[in-house]
């Protein structure tokens, strides 16, 4: 998987675990999608249900945009 | 006897099988021993079998007291997993879930969420954060909860209340600063969570520096917003406010504050404070001044109990916490 599609990836599953659209690289977690520990918890688990990679939620948690999530990801895979 | 005294005979009357995933520990061995040497549980040690074995036999333990499961043993560990992704309330897929059950601690949530046990005991090696994440990927919160929190039991020498010297009070540990529905689901945790330890007809006090308006101000109306809620989602329950402290636990002062009938004012048993800021100031207090044991924390608002265990602490308080944890999933299954 190429960094374009792991990007269009990580986007599908944000907007899911999210349920909003209009994800971006620049979505900040914090600011744009205000969400609970509950939805990144069903992030992390689909990214690890669909790419595979291990990931801690810790470092998750601390990621400030989805560009930042795609980094952590691509590191582990 | 003492509160503690009942939660142990109670726990007697139906052992439940607890997971250690620390078993290594020396400590949490110890208490898992004695607890299930006792009668109070069944404890079942996960983690490397023949590691935890061999410390059984080194540290004079009977083995029959023990039920080892190996996490290198493919067979078992197959049909934990089978039995896990078939269900429709689990998120991790099979080959994820296998990944994190090289853990011992994802491994023994596992076997809870399949029901081969019936709470996981943890959190002296492992820190609070780690307990709560794979409670959280594992075990899943409970359907209509927004959030994690705690309760603590406050056995207060002096106290004449509604209970006797004992109070429950939350959210003294978890959840900082709670938004209104986190604060109603808070309160509705705290409901159940002292209807399956204690047996008591709960009744919950929204407390804060208002007594039914008598302050105003975007603090108080998270409380009183908070309270719409926890009512509109609980009716049966009986969770009330917006009270100050003394007229939620004071007959006299209630009897003047509160002008309207209320179940709750002037005898509540459980106090939800607004933030963590009260909540931890709040224990502390009552801890220096008022010279209580806490019992607790108790996590509550995953689908079953999730324990954590204070990592200084002795043998003979984690035994307790042991204890106290399998009541509590004992209770759930009423």
């Amino acid at each position: 998987m190429d960094r374009k599609e792991l990007e269009e990836k990580i986007i599908e599953l944000v907007s899911v675990a999210y349920k909003t659209d209009n994800v971006t690289l620049e979505t900040s977690f914090k600011n744009d999608l205000k969400g609970a520990s509950v939805q990144m918890v069903a992030l992390v688990s689909e990214i690890e249900n669909e790419l595979d990679a291990t990931i801690m939620l810790a470092d998750a948690s601390a990621c400030s945009t989805v560009a930042d999530l795609v980094d952590l990801v691509e590191d582990e895979l | 006897m003492s509160v503690l005294d009942k939660i142990f005979e109670k726990a007697k009357q139906n052992p439940q099988k607890v997971a250690f995933p620390e078993a290594m520990n020396e400590k949490m061995m110890q208490a898992a021993y004695e607890a299930g040497k006792d009668g109070y549980i069944i404890p079942i040690l996960v983690g490397n079998g023949a590691e935890i074995k061999a410390a059984a036999e080194e540290r004079g333990y009977d083995a029959s007291v023990f039920t080892i499961v190996d996490i290198n043993e493919e067979e078992y560990k197959n049909k934990v997993i089978a039995a896990f992704v078939a269900r429709e309330d689990t998120r991790l897929k099979e080959k994820a879930l296998g990944r994190r059950m090289q853990d011992p601690l994802y491994y023994a949530m596992a076997m809870q969420k399949v029901g081969e046990v019936d709470v996981t005991f943890a959190g002296i090696d492992y820190t609070t954060g780690d307990v709560l994440l794979a409670g959280q990927m594992i075990i899943g919160l409970k359907e209509g909860i927004s959030t994690i929190s705690s309760i603590g039991l406050c056995d207060i020498p002096g106290y004449e209340g509604s209970e006797g010297s004992l109070l429950a009070v939350g959210d003294s540990g978890v959840c900082t600063n709670p938004n209104p529905e986190q604060l109603a689901d808070i309160a509705i945790s705290a409901c159940e969570t002292v209807q399956g330890l204690l047996d008591w007809e709960p009744r919950c006090a929204m407390v804060c520096y208002s007594t039914l308006g008598s302050g105003q101000g975007e603090l108080i109306d998270k409380v009183k917003e908070a309270l719409r809620i926890a009512q509109e989602k609980r009716p049966d329950l009986n969770i009330d406010g917006e009270f100050q402290l003394d007229a939620a636990i004071s007959p006299a002062v209630a009897a003047k504050k509160v002008k309207r009938e209320s179940k709750v004012a002037g005898k509540a048993n459980i106090l939800i404070w607004p933030d963590l800021n009260v909540g931890n100031i709040a224990v502390k207090l009552i801890q220096q001044f008022g010279h209580a044991n806490a019992y607790g924390p108790m996590l509550q608002g995953f689908s079953s109990i999730v324990c954590d265990c204070s990592r200084g602490a002795p043998v003979s308080e984690i035994k307790g916490n042991i204890v106290i944890s399998a009541v509590r999933a004992a209770g759930l299954k009423n």
